[in-house]
């Protein structure tokens, strides 16, 4: 991987640059980070955002076009910047959806254009447990540019040729990176990684391969009836999972135009199974937060050899009843199907 | 083009079957095609979408019918709509019932209410190849006379050679003199041959359970019965998420599959 280095203040130069042509997104914030435009300023985020980057490759809700036309659209790209290894891992699930064929071209062509400058983790949050799911807290791809801060300014790894071509259209702002540096980097990633294992253990979580068989053998545990009666189906563990796919699509009517649009959806919601008939599978609050496991831990991981969960924790941060992804793992590796 | 967007496709004729189910007829406007059994999602403009199977024989390709039981919001529209106006088409979606898997085969189909739709389609398509199959054998129930779709037609086919046609009411009234009691209750004596015969059932899920039940106790193998499933399609793509049922979206994986398939999979019935 080629590697260089950027003072913070030619960084900022490097990002009005990029607002030529993007929509230069960044984390903004102190203890938690939200996104918005740049403007002038630049803070790197420490940990992952409160929303995940999915926003910026499928919208929570867009007019897919007017039919019988398709709506003819002129977007600029987003430039993503501090997006974490969370995030980007959440591509592999948000891919196999939406890149297998027949493709969404819309989000084919976020993904071929947008450009994503991802940044590591220096720290996290007390909800984060990637490395739990074999996930490190720094990328190691689906990035552009990662940057890495050290002393007055980055470490910029390249990891891709749209990386590569901003770099070379850019080359005066980077400088050769100094090997103390790359090494300071790597003891650092080191240390982030071993605090993340420290702060783990003393949560006693069951291991990653122990997942799935969790999930699978325990349909009827009591675990899913207990903590669905504390959900009010705020849908925000659906909304900030940067793993969700689901959507809805519908119909609106605006003068003479039909349009059709999309928003994102979610099997939380008492309606998202329904039929017209009134059936429905995931009728009960219980069927529908096992629903979200069964998908997560099951489905994907019988799919892809992958669990659609990144670790970001965004799912136990947002619940206002606190049901506890970590809790409910927990209690099913102690559970009697389990045991039997 | 966007997967998400409908073609054009105009609605030419309706014709009423009973109180509150109608066949409608329509002609896409840029050519269409579809397998027996694939579903497909219509659209009421600037109101949304719903899935239905075809009723049509697939070998007709300039035309197909869609018969649609008045039942909620976009079906409510769909029954008030006057012939000629546009409408919107996207598909068709899923898999088809597998016909290559029938020849040559004593075929049961076992259809309630209107289910018998996209039986309707399937029986139409091995009608017009009837020398491929051995035998065909309708079951059918409606909840009443009144209820029973494709009157006229049902009485036709029972005079095609080699199909032998038996229908059933749950309640019957002053005008009836057929058989009265569930769909089950004229599974018995089937005139096949249980060892080279397949089943194919639709109807609402209650019955298909059940339906089910008894054909593998008459001894039909799991892997004999096919069941068409139906849970809320609505991208018909495997990417809304809406219809999934363990490991198989219904959308792309069905809607049409064999017991044998699913039956491991928890709450299929629900």
């Amino acid at each position: 991987m080629v590697t260089y280095f950027i003072q913070g203040k030619n960084f900022l130069g490097l990002l009005k640059n990029l607002k030529e042509d993007y929509e230069v997104i960044i984390p903004h914030g102190e203890t938690d980070y939200f996104w918005k435009s740049f403007e002038n300023d630049f803070i790197f985020n420490k940990y992952r955002a409160i929303t995940s980057i999915r926003q910026f490759f499928f919208a929570a809700k867009r007019t897919v076009g007017k039919y019988f036309n398709k709506l003819q659209k002129e977007k600029r790209p987003y430039c993503i910047v501090g997006a974490k290894a969370c995030d980007l891992f959440s591509l592999n699930i948000q891919d196999y959806v939406f890149l297998s064929e027949p493709q969404d071209l819309d989000y084919r062509l976020n993904r071929e254009n947008n450009l994503i400058i991802s940044g590591d983790c220096i720290d996290f949050k007390e909800v984060c447990f990637c490395v739990l799911l074999d996930i490190l807290p720094y990328p190691v791809k689906f990035f552009d540019l990662n940057i890495s801060p050290i002393d007055n300014g980055y470490i910029v790894d390249v990891g891709s040729e749209k990386g590569e071509k901003i770099v070379l259209e850019n080359k005066d702002l980077f400088e050769d990176v100094d090997k103390n540096k790359i090494l300071e980097i790597d003891s650092r990633r080191k240390k982030t990684i071993e605090r993340l294992f420290s702060h783990l253990r003393s949560q006693n979580l069951p291991k990653k391969d122990s997942l799935y068989n969790l999930i699978k053998n325990n349909y009827q545990a009591n675990v899913w009836q207990k903590e669905a009666l504390k959900c009010v189906e705020c849908g925000a563990c659906i909304m900030n999972c940067p793993t969700c796919h689901c959507f809805l699509l519908f119909d609106s009517k605006l003068e003479k135009d039909y349009l059709r649009a999309i928003s994102w959806d979610g099997c939380q919601y008492k309606n998202f199974t329904k039929v017209a008939g009134g059936a429905n599978p995931l009728k009960f609050r219980s069927y529908r937060l096992r629903n979200r496991y069964i998908k997560k831990f099951e489905f994907f991981y019988e799919k892809l050899n992958l669990y659609a969960c990144t670790g970001c924790g965004r799912c136990i941060d947002s619940c206002i009843v606190k049901i506890d992804l970590r809790e409910i793992f927990k209690e099913l590796s102690y559970s009697e199907v389990n045991l039997k | 083009m966007s997967i998400y967007i409908p073609q054009e496709t105009e609605l030419i004729k309706i014709i009423t079957e009973t109180q509150n189910i109608k066949t409608f007829v329509f002609k896409p406007k840029n050519g269409f095609s579809f397998k027996t059994g694939q579903f497909v999602e219509l659209t009421y403009p600037g109101f949304g979408e719903a899935p239905f199977t075809p009723s049509s024989n697939p070998f007709n390709t300039k035309e197909f019918d869609i018969t649609i039981m008045k039942v909620g919001r976009v079906t409510s529209l769909l029954h008030e709509a006057k012939e000629g106006i546009v409408l919107g088409l996207r598909g068709p979606f899923g898999n088809g019932y597998p016909l290559n898997e029938f020849l040559k085969k004593d075929i049961l189909i076992v259809g309630g209410g209107v289910g018998l739709a996209p039986l309707r389609s399937l029986l139409l398509s091995l009608f017009t190849e009837i020398d491929k199959y051995n035998k065909i054998v309708l079951r059918y129930g409606a909840r009443s006379p009144k209820d029973i779709v494709y009157k006229e037609q049902l009485k036709e086919w029972s005079k095609i050679k080699k199909v032998d046609v038996v229908v059933t009411v749950d309640v019957g009234d002053e005008t009836w003199t057929g058989n009265v009691g569930l769909v089950t209750t004229i599974l018995k004596d089937l005139p096949l041959d249980i060892n080279n015969a397949v089943s194919i059932v639709c109807g609402p899920p209650i019955m298909m359970k059940f339906v089910t039940f008894k054909l593998l106790d008459l001894g039909f193998k799991p892997k004999d019965i096919y069941l068409s499933l139906e849970k809320n399609m609505s991208c018909g793509l495997g990417k809304c998420g809406h219809c999934r049922l363990g490991k198989y979206y219904i959308c792309k994986d069905g809607p049409v599959f064999r017991f044998s398939d699913i039956k491991d999979i928890w709450d299929i019935w629900d």
